[in-house]
Protein backbone atom coordinates (compact mmCIF):
# COMPACT_ATOMS: atom_id res chain seq x y z
CA UNK A 1 0.00 0.00 0.00
CA UNK A 2 1.12 3.61 -0.45
CA UNK A 3 0.21 7.10 1.68
CA UNK A 4 1.13 10.40 1.16
CA UNK A 5 1.66 13.09 4.06
CA UNK A 6 2.72 16.29 3.83
CA UNK A 7 3.16 18.69 6.11
CA UNK A 8 3.27 22.42 6.17
CA UNK A 9 3.65 25.36 8.62
CA UNK A 10 1.04 26.63 10.57
CA UNK A 11 2.73 29.74 11.88
CA UNK A 12 5.01 30.73 8.90
CA UNK A 13 3.76 33.03 6.36
CA UNK A 14 4.76 33.12 2.65
CA UNK A 15 8.08 34.52 2.26
CA UNK A 16 10.04 36.56 -0.11
CA UNK A 17 10.87 34.20 -3.41
CA UNK A 18 13.83 36.44 -4.37
CA UNK A 19 15.76 35.13 -0.91
CA UNK A 20 16.40 32.29 -2.46
CA UNK A 21 17.24 33.48 -5.49
CA UNK A 22 21.04 34.94 -6.26
CA UNK A 23 19.62 37.38 -8.66
CA UNK A 24 15.75 38.80 -8.03
CA UNK A 25 13.05 38.26 -9.75
CA UNK A 26 10.54 41.06 -11.09
CA UNK A 27 7.78 41.94 -9.10
CA UNK A 28 6.54 40.75 -5.91
CA UNK A 29 6.94 36.77 -5.80
CA UNK A 30 6.20 34.58 -2.90
CA UNK A 31 6.65 31.26 -1.31
CA UNK A 32 5.91 28.17 0.71
CA UNK A 33 8.17 25.10 1.95
CA UNK A 34 6.41 22.08 2.75
CA UNK A 35 7.33 18.73 3.04
CA UNK A 36 6.27 15.67 1.57
CA UNK A 37 6.38 11.83 2.57
CA UNK A 38 5.58 8.71 0.32
CA UNK A 39 5.08 5.91 2.03
CA UNK A 40 5.19 2.12 0.91
CA UNK A 41 4.41 0.17 3.80
CA UNK A 42 2.36 -3.29 4.40
CA UNK A 43 0.03 -3.28 7.56
CA UNK A 44 -2.16 -1.48 9.84
CA UNK A 45 -2.64 2.31 8.38
CA UNK A 46 -3.98 3.31 11.58
CA UNK A 47 -0.15 2.58 13.43
CA UNK A 48 1.49 3.65 10.37
CA UNK A 49 -0.50 6.90 10.57
CA UNK A 50 0.49 7.37 14.04
CA UNK A 51 3.83 6.98 13.32
CA UNK A 52 3.71 9.75 11.20
CA UNK A 53 2.38 11.61 13.32
CA UNK A 54 4.49 10.97 16.20
CA UNK A 55 7.72 11.44 14.23
CA UNK A 56 7.02 13.68 11.31
CA UNK A 57 4.34 16.15 12.83
CA UNK A 58 5.27 19.09 14.99
CA UNK A 59 1.13 19.16 16.02
CA UNK A 60 1.42 22.76 17.52
CA UNK A 61 3.45 24.23 14.45
CA UNK A 62 2.10 22.23 11.74
CA UNK A 63 -0.67 21.01 9.51
CA UNK A 64 -0.77 16.96 7.96
CA UNK A 65 -2.09 17.10 4.96
CA UNK A 66 -3.14 13.04 3.82
CA UNK A 67 -3.55 12.70 0.35
CA UNK A 68 -1.58 12.66 -3.17
CA UNK A 69 -3.67 16.35 -4.17
CA UNK A 70 -1.56 19.40 -3.03
CA UNK A 71 -1.68 20.53 0.50
CA UNK A 72 -1.54 24.43 -0.35
CA UNK A 73 -3.59 25.71 -3.26
CA UNK A 74 -3.45 29.17 -5.81
CA UNK A 75 0.18 29.16 -6.37
CA UNK A 76 2.13 29.58 -9.86
CA UNK A 77 4.19 26.12 -9.86
CA UNK A 78 5.16 24.09 -7.22
CA UNK A 79 9.49 22.91 -7.23
CA UNK A 80 9.85 19.48 -5.85
CA UNK A 81 12.82 18.24 -4.66
CA UNK A 82 14.72 15.68 -2.94
CA UNK A 83 17.91 13.57 -2.35
CA UNK A 84 19.53 10.81 -4.68
CA UNK A 85 19.02 7.39 -3.70
CA UNK A 86 22.39 6.90 -2.08
CA UNK A 87 22.90 10.33 -1.26
CA UNK A 88 22.87 10.71 2.45
CA UNK A 89 19.22 12.16 3.47
CA UNK A 90 20.16 12.48 7.65
CA UNK A 91 16.00 12.69 8.31
CA UNK A 92 15.39 9.47 6.67
CA UNK A 93 18.10 8.52 8.45
CA UNK A 94 16.82 9.33 11.48
CA UNK A 95 13.38 8.04 11.00
CA UNK A 96 14.04 5.13 9.86
CA UNK A 97 16.51 4.25 12.67
CA UNK A 98 13.69 5.49 14.70
CA UNK A 99 11.66 2.52 12.96
CA UNK A 100 14.01 0.06 13.46
CA UNK A 101 14.06 0.48 17.38
CA UNK A 102 10.37 0.17 17.44
CA UNK A 103 9.30 -3.44 19.05
CA UNK A 104 6.29 -5.40 16.92
CA UNK A 105 5.45 -1.99 14.70
CA UNK A 106 2.10 -3.50 13.56
CA UNK A 107 3.38 -2.30 10.02
CA UNK A 108 6.05 -3.15 7.61
CA UNK A 109 7.72 0.36 6.30
CA UNK A 110 9.04 -0.31 2.95
CA UNK A 111 9.93 2.42 1.17
CA UNK A 112 10.35 6.09 2.19
CA UNK A 113 10.73 8.84 -0.24
CA UNK A 114 10.85 12.71 1.37
CA UNK A 115 10.35 15.76 -0.83
CA UNK A 116 10.59 19.39 -0.53
CA UNK A 117 8.46 21.61 -1.91
CA UNK A 118 8.44 25.26 -2.78
CA UNK A 119 5.10 26.75 -3.84
CA UNK A 120 5.60 29.89 -5.57
CA UNK A 121 3.16 32.18 -5.34
CA UNK A 122 2.61 35.43 -8.16
CA UNK A 123 5.81 35.34 -10.54
CA UNK A 124 5.84 33.86 -13.56
CA UNK A 125 6.00 29.78 -14.56
CA UNK A 126 8.97 30.13 -16.86
CA UNK A 127 10.33 31.34 -13.81
CA UNK A 128 10.61 27.66 -12.20
CA UNK A 129 14.18 27.17 -14.33
CA UNK A 130 16.00 29.76 -12.00
CA UNK A 131 14.34 28.12 -9.15
CA UNK A 132 15.83 24.68 -10.19
CA UNK A 133 19.06 26.09 -11.35
CA UNK A 134 19.96 28.12 -7.94
CA UNK A 135 18.17 25.72 -5.00
CA UNK A 136 18.57 21.83 -6.79
CA UNK A 137 22.17 20.88 -6.91
CA UNK A 138 22.42 17.69 -9.77
CA UNK A 139 25.18 15.70 -7.88
CA UNK A 140 22.61 14.90 -5.10
CA UNK A 141 19.34 15.81 -5.63
CA UNK A 142 16.15 14.49 -7.79
CA UNK A 143 13.66 17.18 -8.84
CA UNK A 144 10.68 18.26 -10.78
CA UNK A 145 8.39 21.26 -11.21
CA UNK A 146 4.78 20.94 -11.20
CA UNK A 147 2.98 23.74 -13.15
CA UNK A 148 -0.24 25.04 -11.91
CA UNK A 149 -3.73 23.52 -13.30
CA UNK B 1 35.56 16.91 51.57
CA UNK B 2 32.28 18.86 50.19
CA UNK B 3 31.32 17.02 47.66
CA UNK B 4 30.34 18.97 44.26
CA UNK B 5 27.04 18.35 42.54
CA UNK B 6 27.58 16.92 39.29
CA UNK B 7 25.82 18.13 35.66
CA UNK B 8 25.84 16.41 32.55
CA UNK B 9 25.90 18.23 29.16
CA UNK B 10 24.09 16.02 26.33
CA UNK B 11 26.24 16.69 23.60
CA UNK B 12 24.18 16.37 19.79
CA UNK B 13 26.09 16.51 16.25
CA UNK B 14 26.10 20.13 16.09
CA UNK B 15 26.05 21.35 19.61
CA UNK B 16 28.12 24.02 20.01
CA UNK B 17 27.79 26.07 23.12
CA UNK B 18 28.46 22.68 25.52
CA UNK B 19 32.08 24.14 26.18
CA UNK B 20 30.85 28.24 27.43
CA UNK B 21 28.36 26.12 29.49
CA UNK B 22 29.77 24.22 31.24
CA UNK B 23 32.51 26.38 32.41
CA UNK B 24 29.78 28.38 33.34
CA UNK B 25 28.59 25.45 35.45
CA UNK B 26 32.00 24.87 37.05
CA UNK B 27 32.72 28.66 37.75
CA UNK B 28 29.70 28.09 39.97
CA UNK B 29 30.80 25.14 41.40
CA UNK B 30 29.32 22.07 39.70
CA UNK B 31 31.49 19.00 38.49
CA UNK B 32 30.60 18.79 34.84
CA UNK B 33 31.11 15.78 31.61
CA UNK B 34 29.79 15.78 28.26
CA UNK B 35 28.12 13.27 26.64
CA UNK B 36 27.56 12.40 23.14
CA UNK B 37 24.68 11.30 22.24
CA UNK B 38 26.32 8.42 20.43
CA UNK B 39 27.59 6.98 23.90
CA UNK B 40 24.51 7.98 26.15
CA UNK B 41 22.67 5.19 28.08
CA UNK B 42 20.01 5.17 31.04
CA UNK B 43 22.41 4.78 33.41
CA UNK B 44 24.71 8.37 32.19
CA UNK B 45 22.70 10.10 34.89
CA UNK B 46 23.30 8.05 37.52
CA UNK B 47 24.11 10.30 40.50
CA UNK B 48 23.78 13.51 38.51
CA UNK B 49 21.74 16.74 39.50
CA UNK B 50 21.69 18.47 36.47
CA UNK B 51 21.52 17.49 32.91
CA UNK B 52 21.35 20.50 30.27
CA UNK B 53 21.05 20.81 26.08
CA UNK B 54 23.24 23.54 25.49
CA UNK B 55 22.66 25.71 22.56
CA UNK B 56 23.94 25.16 18.64
CA UNK B 57 22.03 23.25 16.01
CA UNK B 58 21.40 20.10 16.33
CA UNK B 59 21.96 18.02 13.48
CA UNK B 60 22.21 20.91 11.22
CA UNK B 61 18.38 22.12 12.02
CA UNK B 62 17.32 19.97 9.74
CA UNK B 63 13.79 19.73 9.05
CA UNK B 64 12.94 21.76 12.08
CA UNK B 65 15.26 23.04 14.91
CA UNK B 66 15.05 20.14 17.57
CA UNK B 67 13.26 17.49 15.51
CA UNK B 68 16.01 14.77 15.30
CA UNK B 69 17.53 15.30 18.22
CA UNK B 70 14.13 14.30 19.70
CA UNK B 71 13.71 11.18 17.54
CA UNK B 72 17.45 10.34 18.54
CA UNK B 73 17.37 11.18 21.95
CA UNK B 74 13.56 9.20 22.67
CA UNK B 75 15.44 6.19 20.95
CA UNK B 76 18.47 6.53 23.18
CA UNK B 77 17.03 6.95 26.70
CA UNK B 78 12.96 6.46 26.65
CA UNK B 79 11.24 8.04 29.40
CA UNK B 80 14.78 8.92 31.33
CA UNK B 81 14.68 12.44 31.40
CA UNK B 82 11.32 12.59 32.71
CA UNK B 83 12.11 10.00 35.03
CA UNK B 84 15.27 11.92 36.08
CA UNK B 85 12.95 15.02 36.65
CA UNK B 86 10.61 13.22 38.82
CA UNK B 87 13.15 11.65 40.90
CA UNK B 88 14.22 15.48 41.99
CA UNK B 89 16.86 16.39 39.29
CA UNK B 90 16.79 19.42 37.55
CA UNK B 91 16.98 20.25 33.07
CA UNK B 92 18.42 23.21 31.73
CA UNK B 93 18.12 23.58 28.11
CA UNK B 94 19.42 26.83 26.52
CA UNK B 95 18.49 28.01 22.96
CA UNK B 96 18.73 24.68 20.46
CA UNK B 97 18.52 23.02 24.12
CA UNK B 98 14.79 24.52 24.78
CA UNK B 99 13.91 23.81 21.35
CA UNK B 100 14.92 20.46 21.80
CA UNK B 101 13.08 19.87 25.12
CA UNK B 102 9.73 21.40 23.69
CA UNK B 103 10.06 18.60 20.83
CA UNK B 104 10.72 15.93 24.10
CA UNK B 105 7.40 17.32 25.59
CA UNK B 106 9.44 17.82 28.94
CA UNK B 107 8.14 21.64 29.21
CA UNK B 108 4.57 22.83 28.72
CA UNK B 109 3.17 22.58 25.06
CA UNK B 110 5.11 24.85 22.62
CA UNK B 111 7.18 25.08 19.79
CA UNK B 112 9.99 27.00 18.54
CA UNK B 113 9.42 28.34 14.94
CA UNK B 114 10.90 31.01 12.50
CA UNK B 115 11.38 34.20 13.77
CA UNK B 116 8.69 36.73 12.21
CA UNK B 117 11.95 38.46 10.64
CA UNK B 118 12.68 35.49 8.56
CA UNK B 119 16.07 36.10 9.37
CA UNK B 120 18.92 34.55 12.11
CA UNK B 121 18.89 37.03 15.00
CA UNK B 122 21.81 38.14 16.94
CA UNK B 123 21.75 40.72 19.24
CA UNK B 124 21.17 41.31 22.83
CA UNK B 125 18.28 41.89 24.46
CA UNK B 126 16.42 42.79 27.59
CA UNK B 127 13.74 40.23 29.53
CA UNK B 128 11.81 40.35 32.65
CA UNK B 129 12.34 37.74 35.52
CA UNK B 130 8.90 36.97 36.03
CA UNK B 131 9.18 33.78 38.56
CA UNK B 132 11.34 34.95 40.46
CA UNK B 133 11.29 31.96 42.89
CA UNK B 134 12.40 29.80 39.95
CA UNK B 135 15.62 27.37 40.80
CA UNK B 136 17.00 28.88 37.57
CA UNK B 137 15.99 32.51 38.28
CA UNK B 138 16.12 33.26 42.18
CA UNK B 139 19.27 35.25 42.66
CA UNK B 140 18.45 37.33 39.34
CA UNK B 141 16.77 40.82 39.63
CA UNK B 142 13.46 41.74 38.21
CA UNK B 143 14.70 42.75 34.91
CA UNK B 144 18.35 42.18 33.23
CA UNK B 145 20.22 41.42 29.74
CA UNK B 146 20.92 38.50 27.75
CA UNK B 147 22.39 37.72 24.04
CA UNK B 148 19.80 35.64 21.54
CA UNK B 149 21.47 34.03 18.71
CA UNK B 150 18.87 31.81 17.04
CA UNK B 151 16.43 31.89 13.73
CA UNK B 152 13.88 29.44 15.27
CA UNK B 153 13.31 31.39 18.40
CA UNK B 154 9.23 32.24 18.24
CA UNK B 155 7.38 30.26 20.48
CA UNK B 156 4.09 29.80 19.37
CA UNK B 157 1.27 27.19 20.73
CA UNK B 158 -1.47 25.90 19.35
CA UNK B 159 -3.93 28.52 20.47
CA UNK B 160 -2.83 31.89 21.61
CA UNK B 161 -5.06 31.51 24.58
CA UNK B 162 -2.63 28.67 25.93
CA UNK B 163 0.41 31.29 25.98
CA UNK B 164 -1.82 34.09 27.55
CA UNK B 165 -2.12 31.12 30.05
CA UNK B 166 1.48 30.89 30.41
CA UNK B 167 2.33 34.47 31.44
CA UNK B 168 -0.61 34.52 33.90
CA UNK B 169 0.46 30.81 35.93
CA UNK B 170 3.55 31.06 36.17
CA UNK B 171 5.00 29.15 33.32
CA UNK B 172 6.51 32.01 30.97
CA UNK B 173 8.97 32.27 33.69
CA UNK B 174 10.65 34.87 31.18
CA UNK B 175 9.56 37.16 28.86
CA UNK B 176 11.46 40.03 26.47
CA UNK B 177 10.54 43.51 27.74
CA UNK B 178 9.73 44.16 23.66
CA UNK B 179 8.87 42.20 20.60
CA UNK B 180 11.86 40.43 19.60
CA UNK B 181 10.81 37.19 17.62
CA UNK B 182 7.02 37.28 17.31
CA UNK B 183 6.95 34.83 20.15
CA UNK B 184 3.63 34.55 21.89
CA UNK B 185 3.48 37.02 24.88
CA UNK B 186 7.01 37.67 23.87
CA UNK B 187 8.00 34.38 25.97
CA UNK B 188 11.44 33.99 26.10
CA UNK B 189 11.58 31.22 28.48
CA UNK B 190 9.35 28.74 29.97
CA UNK B 191 9.32 26.39 33.04
CA UNK B 192 7.58 23.38 33.56
CA UNK B 193 4.35 22.56 36.42
CA UNK B 194 7.44 20.70 39.02
CA UNK B 195 9.90 24.12 38.21
CA UNK B 196 12.65 21.36 37.57
CA UNK B 197 12.77 21.97 33.77
CA UNK B 198 13.22 24.94 32.43
CA UNK B 199 14.35 26.32 28.92
CA UNK B 200 15.16 29.36 27.26
CA UNK B 201 16.01 31.13 23.89
CA UNK B 202 18.98 33.50 25.40
CA UNK B 203 22.28 32.73 26.27
CA UNK B 204 23.15 33.11 29.73
CA UNK B 205 26.32 31.24 29.22
CA UNK B 206 27.58 34.18 26.77
CA UNK B 207 27.28 36.86 29.82
CA UNK B 208 29.21 35.06 33.01
CA UNK B 209 31.57 38.08 33.53
CA UNK B 210 30.52 41.68 33.25
CA UNK B 211 33.41 42.37 30.71
CA UNK B 212 31.26 39.74 28.71
CA UNK B 213 28.67 42.89 28.41
CA UNK B 214 28.64 44.45 24.59
CA UNK B 215 28.96 47.55 26.02
CA UNK B 216 32.59 48.52 27.81
CA UNK B 217 30.85 51.19 29.86
CA UNK B 218 27.89 48.64 30.73
CA UNK B 219 25.95 50.44 33.82
CA UNK B 220 24.28 47.51 35.37
CA UNK B 221 25.39 45.75 38.44
CA UNK B 222 26.84 46.34 41.29
CA UNK B 223 29.73 48.92 41.44
CA UNK B 224 33.38 47.21 40.36
CA UNK B 225 31.51 43.48 40.14
CA UNK B 226 32.55 40.36 38.72
CA UNK B 227 29.91 38.68 37.26
CA UNK B 228 27.47 39.30 34.12
CA UNK B 229 23.55 38.22 34.72
CA UNK B 230 24.53 34.73 33.18
CA UNK B 231 26.41 34.37 36.35
CA UNK B 232 23.18 34.98 38.52
CA UNK B 233 21.68 32.15 36.66
CA UNK B 234 23.65 29.03 37.35
CA UNK B 235 24.57 30.28 40.69
CA UNK B 236 20.51 30.54 41.23
CA UNK B 237 20.82 26.73 40.36
CA UNK B 238 23.86 25.99 42.07
CA UNK B 239 22.36 27.10 45.22
CA UNK B 240 19.07 24.93 44.51
CA UNK B 241 20.53 21.65 44.03
CA UNK B 242 22.87 21.91 46.67
CA UNK B 243 20.26 23.15 48.94
CA UNK B 244 18.53 19.86 47.67
CA UNK B 245 20.96 17.81 48.71
CA UNK B 246 21.25 19.25 52.51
Amino acid sequence: MRETFEISDRYIDAGDANGLLYEPLDGGATFRATRRYEIEFDGDKKTLQAFIEKTLLDPISQKLHEGEDAALSDYTFVLEYGMKPGALDLEKEAILTYYKGIEEPSFELKELKIRQRIYLFGGKSDDSDRFVRDICNAAIHKWNVIQAG
Amino acid sequence: MEERPRAVLLKFPGTNCDSETARALETVGFVTEMIPISALKQESIDGVSLVVLSGGFSYGDYVMAGRLAKLVTEQKIGETLRDFRDNGGYILGICNGFQILTQLGLLPEGSLVENTSGRYQCQWVSLENRAPESPFLSQLPESFEFPIAHAEGRLVTSEASIAEDYRANGAAALTYTEDVNGSFEQIAGLQDESGRVFGLMPHPERFLRRRDHYDPDWSGGEEGEEWGSGYYLFRSLYESVTSDEE
